[in-house]
């Protein structure tokens, strides 16, 4: 077992809440991502899950029972930011590791840290930023953790070792262990994670299957003959989030329904329709920033 | 659990005890250079060469050699017992000079001198090798101590800067967390104590075998050696653990503002503004572990008083420091968020 | 088995999607013949850098189509019936095809009669020479 079940956390800095209200739940195996913008409270969602920062309020459940210090035998952490001891070298942090817990593996820290590329006898201070990512990941790996809490896993990686952090990312998943993480390279998340959940200005403010999403959220577009046009109501669709016009073009962000809303589109009049498929990236900027994410797609198709 | 402080302990307990083998180091040369002044017989040699000095050796049952000198033209008689490393007994009887002083009892570390006068003749007495108060130990190793003391007492604030994410996501509560680390502190001060007091304990070694004084005042030092470093080390554990962020800062600043309001008591009342001023600083200086410390206390003939009046409240203090501000350092520590 | 199956997460066609389609065109194509066992959730998750929970959901998928069939403790394998899988297969891939193909002709406004005479040509091109084209 090892789920988590984040119910309406809340936590607030002064007066400026950095995570509003957010509820999340990671079944046992299953690798979640967390998707937002800089800011948009991942990190403090983090910190409040491992009891690093205090919840204003809200409750967060492992397999069904708070944290206490002995969970953390069984849960790793990966901090987003450079944690390790400058003045120590990198054995000495394994070594730390393996005083601390139980089921830590040293041979295979060693192991990850060689292939990552990393000299284990250097002092953490000679290290650059993407090596010490790796020296934090290579002993969370070696934990035998139950869960993993990744907050930036590849942050400063080359892109052989951000693919070698997703396969370990798999790897734990295929042995039905549980990983929660974030990420800003969402092709990542995208390969690993089954479900995600977009966090804005701290609120879920999308979240589910991957596959699932890109399989319900499309954007069809139409032609009509006159720029004067109607839309006999389709924009008014609950399932119809966005609507933009062109000049004669309309294009319809949709979360489900696609076929059913075309062809309503095709009774009005509109001629060339299609549904279009959405990857991660565009379905995060649709719910992070409408804006961009049209100009995006736009151009995108101009240039396929 | 408290890898990374015993990390820093090794590595203050290193530069400390390089500077003691320095200490020794140097206590070495001074040995071999002063090599052939070291005979207390050689010390006297001079006497014995006045052509009117008669001198005579013998050795007692019990491997003492004695060195008798006579004058009797200077009216000067001398006794020389060397016990050898056991130190050495000289007893010197000459007519009065104004060097003499009607009588004086004199203690330079393991030396004592007694001069008393009887009549126109005045007898010296000196031991060397005498018992020596473990109160000077004491001092030497307090001050190292309270040193690493300054320097160790931010083990909380160290890990509030910037490791928090390592430390707090171990399995162990916080409060065992904070406490293992101060600990293994305590542990790393009192070795300081103990390493300080064995480096100067080997420098005597190389001059005389040392006869050291536990008793009395002695025993009240030693005690208040121990517990004044480690109150000192909770005081500032509270302030760096409240102030992590300036953690370098206090544990600078702060033995130099102690110091400075440790001066300003002793401004004279000769005005309503110094009167204030001693005032507050006198209340401050409450507060400070190092203003209980003393083990002797001026009395009201100007010497020193050493009979331990008041010892008990003092180490008490020093107790309730260690305590009191130990609890202030924990209270915070429970509510550090990362 | 993998060096046949690739995904391109940043598509927007669902992962688990992507490897229906694949395994299905690979036993169409006799790649994977009937009875050949597929590797393993576990295996193909990490050859191809995905989500096993995806690739499970693949399978299941495939299963529930009679693609192919699990044995509790001995894997999956493509299915042996008395209807063999891959002709079926093969028509259900062709006719998405070209479902598809009509539907884009259709939208950009072509008649039955244009699509007739392109579908007659492509046909003559494909079908005439080679014995076994590519329906794409």
């Amino acid at each position: 077992m090892s789920s988590i079940k984040i119910s309406n956390l809340r936590k607030i800095y002064g007066s400026t809440p950095a995570v509003d209200d957010l509820s999340l739940e990671v079944p046992s195996a299953s690798v979640f991502g967390l998707l937002g913008p800089n800011g948009a409270g991942k990190t403090t969602t983090f910190k409040c899950m491992l009891g690093l920062a205090r919840p204003s309020s809200g409750e967060i459940l492992y397999d069904g029972k708070p944290l206490a210090p002995e969970s953390f035998e069984r849960i790793a952490y990966v901090p987003e930011r450079n944690v390790l001891y400058d003045w120590l070298t990198v054995d000495e942090h394994v070594e730390m590791n393996r005083r601390a817990f139980r089921a830590f593996d040293p041979a295979r820290a060693r192991e990850l840290l060689s292939q990552f590329g990393v000299d284990h006898r250097k002092r953490v201070s000679a290290l650059s930023k993407g090596m010490r990512t790796a020296v934090m990941v290579a002993c969370a790996f070696a934990r035998n953790a139950e869960i993993l809490v990744l907050d930036e896993p590849t942050g400063g990686l080359d892109p052989v070792n951000q693919r070698h952090v997703l396969s370990l990312i798999i790897n734990e998943a295929a042995k039905g262990n549980s990983v929660i993480f974030s990420s800003h390279q969402i092709g990542q998340v995208e390969r690993a994670a089954e479900m995600i959940a977009i966090i804005d200005r701290g609120k879920v403010i999308l979240s589910g299957l991957v596959d699932d999403l890109k399989a319900d959220r499309k954007i069809v577009e139409g032609i009509f003959p006159d720029v004067a046009f109607s839309l006999d109501g389709i924009a008014n669709d609950p399932r119809v989030l966005r609507v933009d016009r062109t000049e004669r073009i309309v294009r319809l962000l949709v979360t489900a329904g696609a076929g059913e809303i075309a062809a309503r589109l095709s009774a009005s009049g509109a001629t060339g329709i299609r549904a279009l498929d959405l990857n991660l990236e565009d379905i995060f900027l649709y719910a992070v920033s409408p804006v961009t994410a049209t100009t995006d797609i736009v151009t995108k198709e101009q240039s396929s | 659990m408290t890898y990374i402080e015993w990390l820093r302990i090794r590595n203050c307990l290193k530069v400390l005890a390089i500077i003691l083998v320095i200490l020794v180091a140097l206590a070495v040369v001074l040995r071999v250079s002063v090599a052939r002044y070291m005979s207390p017989a050689q010390w006297v040699h001079h006497i014995a060469l006045d052509p009117g000095t008669h001198e005579s050796n013998v050795t007692l049952p019990d491997g003492t050699k004695r060195m008798i000198l006579d004058n009797p033209g200077e009216q000067m008689h001398a006794l020389i017992d060397d016990h050898g490393s056991a130190g050495t007994h000289i007893e010197v009887t000459e007519p009065s000079s104004r060097a003499h002083k009607e009588k004086s009892n004199v203690s330079v570390g393991s030396i004592h001198v007694v001069e008393s006068r009887h009549g126109t003749m005045t007898t010296t007495i000196i031991d060397t090798n005498g018992a020596v108060p473990m109160l000077y130990y004491m001092a030497i190793a307090d001050i190292f101590a309270l040193i690493v003391a300054t320097i160790l007492a931010a083990p909380l604030a160290r890990e509030i800067n910037g490791h928090l994410e390592l430390t707090l996501t171990k399995p162990i509560s916080r409060l065992r967390y904070a406490l293992g680390a101060i600990g293994v502190d305590v542990v790393g001060i009192l070795a300081a104590s103990v390493m300080t007091v064995a480096a100067f304990y080997l420098c005597q070694l190389l001059f005389e075998t040392p006869r050291l004084d536990f008793s009395g005042v002695n025993t009240r030092a030693i005690l208040m050696g121990i517990a004044c470093p480690l109150a000192w080390y909770a005081m500032l554990c509270a302030a760096t653990t409240w102030l992590p962020r300036a953690y370098g800062a206090l544990l600078g600043l702060i033995p130099l503002g102690l110091l400075f309001v440790g001066l300003l008591t002793l401004v004279p009342a000769s005005n309503v503004v110094a009167l204030f001023v001693h005032d507050v600083a006198w209340v401050i200086s409450r507060f400070d572990p190092l203003t209980y410390v003393s083990v002797a206390t001026p009395n009201s003939e100007g010497s020193m008083d050493y009979s331990g009046a008041n010892f008990g409240f003092r180490i008490s203090m020093e107790a309730l420091f260690f305590v009191g501000y130990g609890a202030l350092a924990l209270w915070r520590w429970q509510r550090v968020e990362a | 088995m993998p060096a046949v199956l690739t995904v391109d997460p940043r598509s927007g066609v669902p992962i688990y999607l992507q490897i229906i389609e694949q395994v299905k065109r690979s036993v169409a194509l006799g790649v994977l013949r009937a009875g050949e066992q597929l590797p393993t959730v576990k295996q193909l998750a990490i050859d191809l850098t995905v989500n096993p929970n995806t690739v499970a959901r693949a399978y299941r998928e495939l299963e529930r189509e009679a693609v192919i069939e699990t044995a509790t403790g001995r894997g999956s394998f493509v299915r042996t019936d008395e209807v063999e899988a891959s002709p079926r297969v093969a028509v259900e891939i062709g006719r998405d095809a070209i479902e598809l193909a009509l539907r884009e002709a259709k939208a950009v406004g072509l008649d039955r009669d244009e699509v007739r005479a392109i579908f007659e040509a492509a046909l003559e091109r494909w079908f005439s020479e080679l014995p076994k084209g590519d329906s794409q």
